[in-house]
């Protein structure tokens, strides 16, 4: 009766034996001393190819010799299980990376060891991966760092240690800006707090001093719904589209300029032809004995000696080449002063001056006392213009308009409006409708400091029915010129 | 006869200054200082030749030249536009006026004009 219950047991075992060495999720083999494979599953020979007959070196590397580095030759010196990874062939001749674990076989406890087994699991798909991971990882044109919430920088890959060194271990805000505390506005701090992607634009310092600007994006690393242990920071390195956007407006200036020289020829071609004039008319005085006409052509000659003075004048200050001061602030308070200014000069005239204003305006940076001259000039030409309209009811509006993108001021008039033939030379030329006593410089400087502020001028009209300047300035770009003065 | 010559320029300096001129040449100068006064001096004098400036408040010299140019009893007075927005003695008429349809000047003088080929100009247009 024990006998029969001891075979039962044996033959359970051996079946439980002989399925988990079928059905286990390795590649199972077993080794004798002399390195022949004198059994495997299924799984090995599947892996490895046929085995039968074979040495272990040949089935595994395909070699015909044993490994230098032998382990199921240890595992039979000293009976210790051995891990080990290994790179070997697959029956299909492609490399094999794999990890073995190799144990001694006894045919009875503390006897000689007869066998090896060994089970080796495949590891070769999760390498590739690791290794593309890796190689994306590095070589992408992104910086890339892995934070704790420490904020030190657990992983960084190769773009970002190019630009700013191996700092592992080291705090990020003194890595990519040299700060000793954690930077104001952290897109990574609130992706700690929220568990949400964040994003941000910085400037930081590359490790040979350099200026890097960066959009960065930070993301949490987390596993399942635990708070969030690192957070990834990938950012894209966006100097040269600054030093271009810097080019476009430092070239956009210069453009200025040489249309500011072809305008400062019109004006004095004008002079001098006063000039011209003058001295005719003293000359013709002269030979008829005319004092009257003498007297007439000296004060043409004056006339136009003192144009050329204001001219002078105007165009030192209009070129003194000044940056605008930008300053942080409220577009309101520029349209209510230049409103106090003009409301009576317009009123005397019949003419309303109005603001229109939105409820809501955000700051931005502006040069105040540039603005305040473009809306004096711009006011002062819509006063004029509706004086020599013909229409009654006249009327100047300030108005401002702030878009996502965009600050803008109109000045609105319904006056005489400007030819569209005019309206394209505008701003090339010193134009005046103040006849000999402007000089021209208004619109000139006007669009002068519009551009200086990284905007532009437009202006719409209706010849008879009005005009309306706009000054557009994208917020972007006056942020780039702030933070550049700053 | 003495002929006549319509100056239009918004600067009364040059009016005078080529009234002067003119007049010591034996011609009869008639002045107006905008585009408006201008074209109904035209209509009033019919003159000979039209001197002609293009910066001009309220209504341009090009928008005065289209309409005498439209006007069938006017758009025969040769024209000289005398402007400071050449350069070097040249203008690009259709940079200011792309249809076609109107014709050029006659001439282009730039400011400051030379005397002596400014009357020559006008005697070959009056002849």
């Amino acid at each position: 009766m024990r006998n029969r219950r001891a075979k039962t047991s044996r033959r359970l075992n051996d079946m439980v034996l002989a399925t988990l060495f079928q059905q286990v999720p390795y590649n199972v083999a077993v080794i004798d001393r002399d390195y022949n494979v004198v059994e495997a599953n299924d799984n090995f020979a599947e892996y490895f190819g046929d085995w039968h007959g074979k040495k272990c070196y040949a089935v595994y590397k395909k070699l015909n010799r044993p490994c230098d580095d032998c382990v199921s030759g240890k595992v039979f010196e000293d009976g210790k299980p051995r891990v080990a990874d290994a790179v070997g062939i697959d029956q299909y001749g492609r490399q094999a990376h794999y990890v073995g674990h190799s144990v001694a076989l006894r045919k009875s406890e503390g006897g000689p060891i007869e066998y090896v087994l060994e089970m080796t699991r495949a590891v070769t798909e999760t390498d590739r991966w690791q290794q593309q991971i890796q190689v994306l990882f590095d070589r992408v044109p992104c910086f890339i760092t892995v934070i704790d919430r420490d904020y030190r920088i657990v992983r960084a890959n190769e773009s970002f240690r190019d630009s700013f060194g191996d700092v592992r271990g080291h705090y990020c805000y003194e890595v990519y800006k040299r700060r000793t505390s954690r930077c104001r506005n952290c897109p990574a701090a609130k992706t700690f707090h929220d568990a949400k992607p964040h994003r941000s634009s910085k400037v930081g310092v590359g490790k040979r001093g350099q200026e890097i600007h960066y959009v960065v994006s930070t993301s949490p690393l987390t596993r399942g719904r635990g708070p969030v242990e690192h957070v990834i920071e990938i950012s894209t390195d966006v100097t040269a589209v600054k030093r271009l956007e810097h080019d476009v407006i430092e070239a956009e200036r210069l453009g200025a300029v040489g249309q500011t020289v072809a305008g400062l020829a019109h004006s004095i071609k004008n002079i001098l032809m006063g000039l011209e004039g003058g001295k005719y008319i003293v000359s013709l005085g002269l030979k008829k004995d005319d004092k009257k006409m003498i007297g007439e052509g000296w004060e043409m000659l004056e006339r136009n000696f003192e144009k050329t003075t204001s001219l002078v004048k105007d165009f030192l200050s209009f070129s003194k080449g000044r940056l605008p001061e930008l300053k942080l602030i409220n577009p309101r308070g520029l349209v209510t002063e230049i409103i106090d200014l003009y409301k009576n000069i317009a009123a005397q005239s019949g003419i309303e001056l109005k603001a229109d204003l939105p409820p809501r305006l955000r700051r931005a940076p502006l040069d105040p006392d540039g603005i305040h001259t473009c809306l004096t000039n711009l006011v002062s030409n819509a006063i004029d213009a509706c004086l020599m309209g013909k229409q009654k009811g006249t009327e100047v509006v300030l108005r401002i308009r702030d878009t996502r993108d965009k600050l803008v001021f109109d000045v609105a008039d319904n006056g005489s409006g400007i030819e569209y033939e005019i309206k394209k030379k505008i701003f090339t030329t010193f134009f005046t409708t103040k006849g000999g006593e402007g000089t021209g410089l208004g619109l000139l400087t006007t669009r002068k400091i519009v551009q200086e502020h990284g905007g532009k001028i437009i202006v719409d009209s209706t010849p008879g029915r009005g005009a309306r300047f706009r000054m557009e300035f994208p917020r972007k770009r006056l942020m780039a010129l702030f933070k550049h003065e700053v | 006869m003495s002929r006549n010559i319509l100056l239009v320029d918004d600067e009364p300096d040059i009016t005078t200054y080529l009234s002067a001129v003119l007049e010591a040449n034996g011609y009869t100068p008639t002045v107006a200082l905008d585009a408006e006064t201008g074209l109904a001096a035209a209509a009033d004098v019919h003159p000979d030749v039209i001197c002609l400036d293009i910066m001009m408040p309220r209504e341009s010299g090009i928008s005065m030249y289209k309409r005498l140019k439209q006007d069938p009893a006017l758009r025969h007075i040769p024209v000289i536009i005398i402007s400071g927005v050449g350069q070097g003695g040249t203008f690009d008429f259709r940079s200011y006026v792309s249809d076609a349809s109107v014709p050029a000047p006659e001439r282009f003088m730039e400011k400051p004009i030379d005397v002596a080929e400014y009357i020559q100009t006008i005697e070959e247009l009056v002849s």
